[in-house]
């Protein structure tokens, strides 16, 4: 029997999660043109809210569903096994933590009448009006607001009315560019300096389970493929020098995931720091190899695995890459 | 008392007792990473055992603690956090639970003492210039003669025969059976007449190899262990109940933080800032992985006390953690190297500087090399971590 990776968090949540991003990986790899794709991410977001997976964390009062990080994190280990190519760790987690205490707008965050993207640099304020320009911010399909950390204080900004520029990142995830003047947002905090970094920190540990959870099928796709591969007469799983590589990509996504594990259970800044640092690079590592070991294939849009690999490249980026994780460990 | 409060007391009182009864000229060299050897194992086992915890993994019945996996994990890891060193494996981890398991009672009479109180010095006789990793290729003979077998062969990488008493020795007795089913297992006292024990030069400049040539060695039959020609059956069973060994990751924390203190001290100052914080970058990586390796280490042991199989989490340990603390040693030489590669081994005089400081750090490096090659090379370990990955 060849390798399936084990989920660390399994049960009905990562099981329901797996498959939505897998049918959802199926309907967008028949997309060629990015706007199209955008419509199908659209439709699906839709699905996403109405299933309630942004209300996980909110509190029941707030017509959440009162959940804990862990059921938080199966959702997204089930979602990542698939690369989901939808925001969930800024919706499901950074969101819902920026916004503790605001019970409208979490009501609001659960019901899906609040589609926030979240905006950490880039912007400063001065007496409540907004300036500057945030490039490359993950967000859902039609943002209704950005949350913004200017300075220490935290802002909510109406997108009704201002222009942005969405792309299509490396994982074929939607991100906006937005450039202000001078625009009035609400302040939410003026001290939320220690909610923002709460908030990025979860980020960072949902993006960690989402990646490692795609190195895992990556790795599994990896194997099949090298399986099934026929060259010089034999199957490429037969070459040691390709199945000694997939050992050591195994190994990485073992190691990266005890860190994962450890950070769950105890999600301190540096557990979460560490883990992501290790991230930049097991799961550099990981996606590298694996369209090398693919060959031509690897280099190939459709492939699934190429679609993983592109996911747990741009996973690194995500809330503070590896400099910044390392950066923030040697200061402290 | 729960669990988790007995286990942190338990924590305690050894970490109490390793601090205030190893002594410290003996956990100086730890620190320093030095070279130990039997002279500093020695009074550290008859300390544990005058305590009672001679042998932390064997049956109260022999002398041992009793203690379940998760209690040999913790006084494992205590003592490498105290610089104590670990305790001397061949006898109370190899041999020892062979013999509990396999021996006669008059082997267990025999040998089982001199092992708890640290008084005889074992060895392991297993590989031999051409079985390296392809163990089951070995070829000294044993020939059964009257009570006595005679052996003639070469054993290579034999650590601390010049410091021992005793070779547990894995023999060929059958040369007409399949490779695995024609090895015996013999205890031979080193003193016997026609072994010759000599050095193995290695590239760290310390002493632990050996070749040990042996010519018409006579062994007394009853110096076999269990049956003629099962010793495969008993050389697993020792290699099996080690698979634990990596999960202690405590001495590579420890390592890494010397290597860190090393890095500050050598590199203070503007002058050095680019290298320093490319070395302390790379520490964190190497700190990262270990961190991820404790885990791993964590649920190894987990999985022994529920009872659950292992599988490739030896294989996993070993690869996360042999290459990281190579990588350390490998700082540490970026650290030091211009300053004491340069003068590794003394030529003559006794002028200054006669004693390099931070030598060690060169040494290790060295020495280090051997982590991806001994107990199972990294070929070796991905070999099996694919045969299981890829189910073939």
């Amino acid at each position: 029997m060849a390798f399936e990776p084990k989920p660390m968090l399994p049960g009905d949540t990562f099981d329901a999660a797996r498959r939505f991003a897998e049918a959802s990986a199926l309907k967008l790899a028949r997309l060629h043109d990015p706007a199209a794709r955008a419509a199908e991410l659209a439709t699906q977001w839709a699905a996403v809210l109405e299933l309630g997976w942004a209300g996980t964390l909110v509190p029941e009062a707030c017509g959440g569903a009162e959940g804990t990080l862990l059921d938080l994190a199966a959702l997204a280990e089930g979602a990542g096994s698939a690369g989901l190519a939808l925001p969930l760790a800024a919706t499901c987690a950074v969101a819902p933590t920026l916004l503790a205490g605001q019970d409208a707008l979490l009501a609001d965050l659960a019901a899906g009448r609040l589609q926030p993207c979240i905006v950490l640099t880039g912007l400063s304020a001065e007496a409540g009006r907004l300036s500057g320009r945030a490039v490359g911010v993950e967000t859902p399909p039609a943002p209704s607001h950005a949350l913004v950390a200017a300075g220490e204080a935290l802002y909510l900004l109406d997108l009704a009315g201002i222009g942005f520029t969405r792309h299509e990142r490396i994982d074929g995830r939607l991100t906006l560019d937005l450039e202000v003047q001078g625009v009035p947002a609400t302040l939410l905090h003026a001290d939320a300096a220690a909610l923002i970094r709460r908030a990025r920190d979860l980020g960072a540990l949902l993006t960690c389970v989402e990646a490692v959870a795609a190195m895992g099928t990556l790795i599994q796709q990896t194997i099949g493929y090298l399986l099934a591969r026929q060259q010089f007469g034999a199957a490429l799983a037969s070459f040691q020098a390709l199945r000694h590589r997939v050992a050591e990509m195994y190994v990485a996504y073992r190691n990266l995931t005890g860190l994962v594990q450890a950070a769950l259970a105890e999600p301190s800044w540096q557990n979460i720091a560490f883990a992501k640092l290790r991230l930049g690079e097991a799961g550099r590592f990981v996606a590298e190899q694996a369209i090398q070991v693919h060959g031509g294939m690897g280099m190939t849009e459709e492939l699934p695995a190429s679609r993983l690999a592109r996911r747990v490249l741009m996973a690194e980026f995500e809330y503070g890459d590896r400099h910044a994780q390392a950066a923030r460990l040697l200061a402290a | 008392m729960d669990e988790t409060a007995e286990l942190a007391a338990f924590r305690a009182e050894v970490r109490d007792f390793a601090l205030t009864h190893c002594p410290p000229e003996i956990r100086a060299v730890v620190a320093a990473n030095g070279k130990l050897g039997r002279k500093h194992w020695a009074p550290w086992q008859r300390i544990l055992h005058a305590h009672g915890w001679g042998a932390p993994s064997w049956p109260r019945e022999y002398g041992g603690t009793g203690w379940d996996q998760r209690r040999r994990h913790i006084f494992d890891e205590v003592l490498a956090e105290c610089d104590c060193p670990p305790q001397y494996h061949h006898g109370l981890r190899h041999i020892g639970p062979v013999l509990i398991e396999f021996g006669t009672a008059a082997q267990k009479a025999r040998f089982l003492p001199g092992i708890l109180n640290g008084e005889e010095w074992w060895c392991q006789g297993y590989s031999e210039p051409g079985a390296g990793s392809d163990l089951a290729s070995l070829k000294t003979r044993a020939v059964r003669d009257g009570d006595d077998y005679v052996v003639n062969g070469q054993k290579l990488w034999t650590s601390h025969a010049h410091e021992a008493d005793w070779m547990y020795t894995l023999v060929r007795t059958n040369t007409e059976v399949k490779r695995q089913e024609g090895i015996t297992m013999l205890l031979i006292p080193l003193s016997t007449p026609g072994i010759r024990v000599r050095e193995v030069r290695t590239i760290d400049s310390w002493h632990h190899v050996n070749e040990v040539f042996l010519e018409d060695v006579r062994v007394p039959a009853a110096n076999r262990i269990g049956e003629e020609n099962k010793g495969w059956t008993y050389g697993k069973f020792l290699l099996d109940r080690e698979r634990l060994g990596g999960a202690n990751v405590a001495p590579a924390f420890r390592f890494l933080e010397r290597c860190r203190e090393l890095v500050a001290r050598q590199l203070a100052g503007p002058a050095h800032a680019l290298k320093r914080e490319q070395l302390e970058y790379r520490l964190l990586l190497a700190e990262a992985e270990l961190r991820g390796a404790r885990e791993l280490g964590k649920a190894a042991v987990d999985a022994v006390m529920a009872g659950r199989p292992l599988g490739l989490m030896p294989s996993e340990l070993k690869l996360s953690t042999a290459d990281t603390v190579q990588r350390i040693g490998a700082i540490a030489l970026d650290a030091v190297g211009e300053r004491v590669a340069t003068r590794f081994r003394p030529v003559d005089g006794s002028g200054p500087n006669a004693e390099v400081e931070d030598i060690e750090w060169v040494q290790n490096f060295m020495y280090l090399r051997a982590k991806t090659i001994f107990g199972g090379s990294n070929e070796v370990q991905k070999n099996v971590v694919a045969k299981q990955l890829f189910g073939m």
